[in-house]
């Protein structure tokens, strides 16, 4: 090896941990400013801190204990988060498969068309549509129920999942099928047994994908959601907002409190999702 | 085989099924469905639980109340009435600023003269011709809230940053200039001893409606309460209102520009200015309730002595100013279902000693809009709290007219626009004179003016 | 294990179809259950279209059917400026993020435990959920108490701009929290793009001396193309209708001057009370958003027909 190609080789080193560490600050700053305010006592919140004077777990454990009277639902509002998170994620993965399945391996006639219209739905942004979902859920008797936010946020992921399902399907070969059918496999014994293993990094990416979306999301809770006992997280933590006195520090730490099961979901799944988001279309 | 076979239906359309079930049984019968402003500490939504306890008990009918937040209980309501699936009552705290006048224009709003005519010897002039909104559909003015309670724009102040200044409160002017000026002087005490502190807590921002209300007060005082007459035309080419906005805009935006108000009051919400004041940032800020002392009640020292309410100094002119209050109304929807019980329950509140159990159990944030509550209840003129008799007397004593969307709901509209706001952010960052930012608000007024044609009652 | 006499020419006639871009000769290749099993598969997906894209898209497209709520529009003073907005908030925004997650995604590939473990705070943006990190931003960006400015003072005893209070730097923050948030996300989907390239062609380009820049240029670039694409377009479509970022971080404010479509469309239709003039803002960006729809469209069905 050159001594010119070693001086680039330490020079990319010494760049990559360059960049590294710019990454670094750059994703942990608004994080550890949420912790700082989350350590700190009321009064010193909007001291000019760089760092917590005198750090507390005060703000975790009246969290916990739903020790504040906007916190006195907290656990049962992330059991509601957790509840239409799940189903979103499930629905959105099942929903998703049959219909890419059906598309993509099945062949049904004008398959095309059902993938065109369903990107029809991005058409019109999703914050838009509030006033009519209040209406029809309204229509539906869903009004106050958690089914309503989950069919938003279903109806939202799934066009992303029956893409993402269909480009990955595409590295699975067609052969299995034809054999599964060869040995008189139904359809549905081919999707459960085949096509759904076969798909797992995919559908744990879009799950997670799906999953995000709906603990995310506000607009549509505070709307279609009304009662301490529906409403979610994110709804909770923007009565803060509109307090006069609101302890910032209760806030940031119901956030992080809320920030940990996506998190603890992300990590047990991390293998998964590089393999599962690819959207193909590179080709050797 | 059968060319389509049934089973694969049965099971999908069992799937989506599934999904679609699940509602709880509507409750029909004597409920009552109440979408109530949270407040601003848990007193507040108390006081209105007992309330409606106490009903429930008397009558023996059920009561579906729920507490949305303040910014958004507007979104729910304006929906709610948008596609017709409305509750059976509504209080919404900023709604005879920003939503009631339009809508009782388009006559979404059922009339409830039958209530407020049982109380009517009751209220103060001001309550009962706020409450008098205009029907355009069916052409006539009538009473289309129930007043409950009422606020004004008060002055808070920290006695210790005076006192670190080297004055006492005694010391603080009662004249207009003088009285503005002075904050200014503390500042520059404070800022010589190290302290990143600002004198004046204005709000400037279009965000919400301190800044709104801050601006509207100004106007008044110098001589601007014509801008629009109860008969509810508008009067945008009055020289002496365009004088005025052009002198209150100047005196709001000259702090701003001068550094004697932070900076960030350009962005400031309705809970900024507070924030700010508990920060101790700014030593004295306007602000339109009792929430910045009542919310630090338990802290004895704070409430007792080291916040201050004042009414504010004497006018431009050397007078009184007149308090632009701001009364708050419960309202009905149209297409309510349980319309009687609404009212039945209205009835209730309004009633002397029960609405005046309310406000005492919300801590005083709100004021009654009933003199005689002032004169009989001697919790509103305690001479040992330091902050209700202020209140008290500024606004059920003192020269007070009600806000101009009582007149006309076109206000409505440029308060939700933040017409003022954006003027005063053209002078301050924009580089507009005062005269320009006037004229060019008062252009966007009368558009907004001319939407509501009001014939002449 | 009984085989139907016609299964290879059944099985035939179903590939032929594949190679021809599958349309509706497909159908000769369905029969009977086969046939029954793909529609019922597709029942789900089409009763939540039915139930729940045509009958709201359909009344908010009645909603902001007024033509009085268009003059509306159109009248309000901010409009302009916020259509402006809207396209620096696109055109900056998406791809500055695109165009940062493409470089990372090589910086991601690295060997080195201590780039895996990065990669995962990395995606920590997009993991946490978004309103409670935006008001973070919110209040660090905070001219008089936030911690940048604290920072700044602290560090190098200097005054901070005030980020949020002049329209130029409150739209920058807006963009750079924003880009915060999402460029993980795709940063991670360019990296599953890059892993599935062979490693041969890059062995292959070694040995003609390409190297790095060149490398990045003439094999790396060519095939992420289509992806890139679709990214961009998918982004954009997503970011229009980007409310929580613009709310939470900046108000909408100074002044009402970062506003975007999305947000005025809300605040028309809620603080204003007219949901006609709030459906109108949106319905404003579909000469905008329905080109990028179609030939979102045209790509994957393209990058389908290649697989």
């Amino acid at each position: 090896m050159s001594s010119g190609h070693l001086v680039r080789r330490r020079l990319g080193d010494a760049g990559a941990w360059l960049v590294g560490l710019i990454v670094l600050i750059w994703t942990l700053l608004p994080l550890y400013n949420m912790v700082l305010v989350a350590v700190q006592q009321k009064e010193d919140v909007f001291a000019s801190n760089v760092w917590p004077p005198h750090p507390t777990l005060e703000s975790f454990i009246i969290v916990f204990k739903e020790g504040y009277w906007y916190l006195e639902h907290f656990w049962l509002q992330m059991g509601n988060s957790l509840y239409i998170g799940v189903a979103v994620a499930l629905l959105t993965l099942f929903i998703g498969a049959l219909t890419s399945f059906s598309i993509g391996r099945l062949r049904v006639p004008m398959g095309w068309l059902v993938t065109n219209t369903a990107l029809l739905t991005y058409v019109i942004p999703m914050s838009f549509l509030a006033i009519p979902f209040y209406r029809i859920m309204k229509s539906y008797g869903l009004a106050d129920n958690a089914w309503s936010v989950i069919a938003v946020e279903v109806t939202f992921a799934t066009p992303y999942a029956i893409f993402i399902f269909q480009q990955y399907a595409g590295s699975i070969p067609r052969e299995l099928d034809e054999a599964a059918r060869i040995d008189g496999a139904s359809p549905p014994q081919i999707f459960f047994r085949i096509y759904l293993p076969l798909m797992a990094p995919a559908l744990v990416a879009v799950g997670t994908y799906a999953l995000l979306l709906a603990w995310n999301e506000y607009l549509y809770a505070f709307l279609l959601l009304s009662s301490d006992q529906t409403i979610t997280v994110p709804v909770t933590l923007g009565k803060f907002l509109n307090s006069d006195e609101a302890p910032w520090n209760y806030l940031m730490a119901a956030s992080i409190v809320f920030a940990l099961p996506p998190l603890a979901i992300y990590y047990i799944f991390r293998r998964y999702m590089s393999a599962g988001l690819t959207m193909g279309g590179v080709k050797g | 085989m059968k060319s389509l076979s049934w089973r694969p239906f049965v099971v999908a359309a069992c799937l989506v099924g599934t999904a679609l079930l699940s509602t709880p049984a509507n409750a029909a019968g004597q409920t009552v469905t109440v979408w109530w402003n949270q407040g601003f500490y848990p007193a507040e939504d108390q006081a209105m639980k007992d309330v409606i306890a106490a009903w429930e008990k008397q009558t023996g009918n059920k009561v579906d109340l729920t507490f949305y937040n303040g910014s958004d209980l507007p979104a729910k309501i304006v929906s709610a009435i948008t596609t017709g699936e409305v509750p059976d009552l509504c209080y919404v705290d900023n709604g005879d600023f920003l939503l009631l006048g339009q809508n009782a224009w388009n006559d979404k709003i059922v009339d409830v003269s039958d209530v407020v005519d049982t109380q009517k010897s009751q209220y103060s002039q001001t309550a009962v011709t706020a409450a008098r909104l205009y029907d355009n559909v069916t052409k006539k003015r009538s009473f289309f809230g129930v007043p409950l309670k009422q606020q004004a724009l008060h002055y808070f102040v920290w006695r210790p940053m005076i006192e670190a200044a080297g004055y006492k409160v005694e010391d603080i002017p009662k004249t207009w200039e003088a009285y503005f000026d002075f904050f200014e002087g503390v500042q520059k005490k404070l800022r010589a001893k190290g302290q990143r502190v600002y004198g004046l807590g204005y709000s400037l921002a279009t965000k919400d409606s301190d800044s709104t209300y801050l601006f509207n007060q100004f106007l008044v005082a110098y001589g601007g309460a014509g801008l629009v007459t109860p008969d509810g035309k508008l009067h945008a080419d009055d020289p002496k209102v365009r004088e005025a906005a052009i002198r209150a805009l100047t005196k709001l935006t000259t702090p701003f520009k001068e550094g004697f108000v932070p900076p960030g009051a350009i962005n400031w919400g309705d809970p900024d200015n507070n924030s700010a004041f508990y920060a101790k940032q700014i030593v004295m800020t306007p602000n339109a309730t009792l929430s910045i002392p009542v919310a630090q009640m338990e802290k004895t020292d704070q409430y007792m002595h080291e916040i201050v309410t004042q009414s504010g100094p004497l006018g431009p002119d050397g007078k009184p100013t007149t308090s632009l209050v701001s009364v708050k109304l419960a309202f009905i929807p149209k297409g309510a279902k349980n319309v009687d019980g609404a009212k039945d329950f209205l009835k209730y509140l309004i009633q002397p000693k029960v609405i005046d159990a309310y406000l005492v159990a919300a801590r005083g944030r709100w004021l009654p809009v009933m003199p005689s509550l002032a004169k009989e209840d001697p919790f509103w003129t305690d001479p040992k709290d330091p902050h209700r008799a202020v209140a008290t007397h500024q606004e059920l004593d003192g020269p007070t007219m009600p806000w101009f969307q009582a007149f006309n709901p076109a206000y409505a509209d440029v308060n939700a626009e933040q017409v003022w706001g954006k003027a005063e952010a053209n002078v301050m960052t924009g580089g507009m004179t005062p005269e320009k930012a006037v004229d060019q608000a008062l252009a966007q007024i009368k558009t907004d003016f001319a939407k509501y044609p009001v014939p002449a009652e | 294990m009984a085989a139907a006499p016609g299964t290879p020419a059944l099985a035939a006639a179903r590939e032929a179809p594949a190679r021809r871009g599958g349309r509706l000769r497909a159908a000769h290749g369905l029969k009977g259950s086969e046939l029954s099993w793909a529609l019922a598969f597709l029942l789900p997906y089409a009763a939540v279209f039915f139930a729940f894209v045509l009958y709201p898209v359909g009344y908010g497209l009645w909603l902001g059917s007024s033509p009085a709520s268009y003059r509306a529009l159109f009248a309000d003073p901010i409009y302009a400026e916020t259509v402006v907005n809207t396209l620096v908030y696109l055109a900056v925004g998406v791809n500055l993020k695109l165009f940062l997650a493409l470089l990372l995604s090589g910086f991601f590939m690295r060997p080195g435990w201590w780039v895996k473990a990065l990669l995962l705070i990395f995606v920590l943006p997009w993991a946490v959920p978004a309103i409670p990190t935006f008001i973070s931003f919110h209040w660090m960006l905070n001219g008089q108490w936030g911690l940048i400015n604290n920072a700044l003072w602290t560090f190098f005893r200097m005054d901070g701009p005030p980020w949020l209070d002049t329209p130029h730097l409150a739209m920058g923050s807006v963009i750079v929290a924003y880009i915060w948030k999402w460029m993980p996300f795709w940063t991670v989907i360019f990296l599953a793009g890059r892993m599935s390239i062979p490693r041969e062609l890059y062995e292959a380009a070694e040995v003609d001396g390409a190297t790095g820049l060149r490398s990045f240029l003439h094999v790396t670039f060519p095939l992420m193309a289509n992806l890139y694409t679709v990214c961009t377009l998918l982004s954009t479509i997503w970011t229009l209708g980007d409310f929580n970022t613009v709310h939470f971080v900046s108000g909408g404010g100074p002044a009402l001057q970062t506003h975007v479509l999305a947000t005025l469309g809300i605040r028309d239709a809620f603080e204003l009370g007219d949901p006609g003039m709030g459906m109108a803002a949106v319905i404003s960006a579909l000469p905008l958003l329905v080109p990028l729809v179609i030939i979102l469209m045209r790509r994957l069905s393209k990058g389908e027909v290649q697989l």
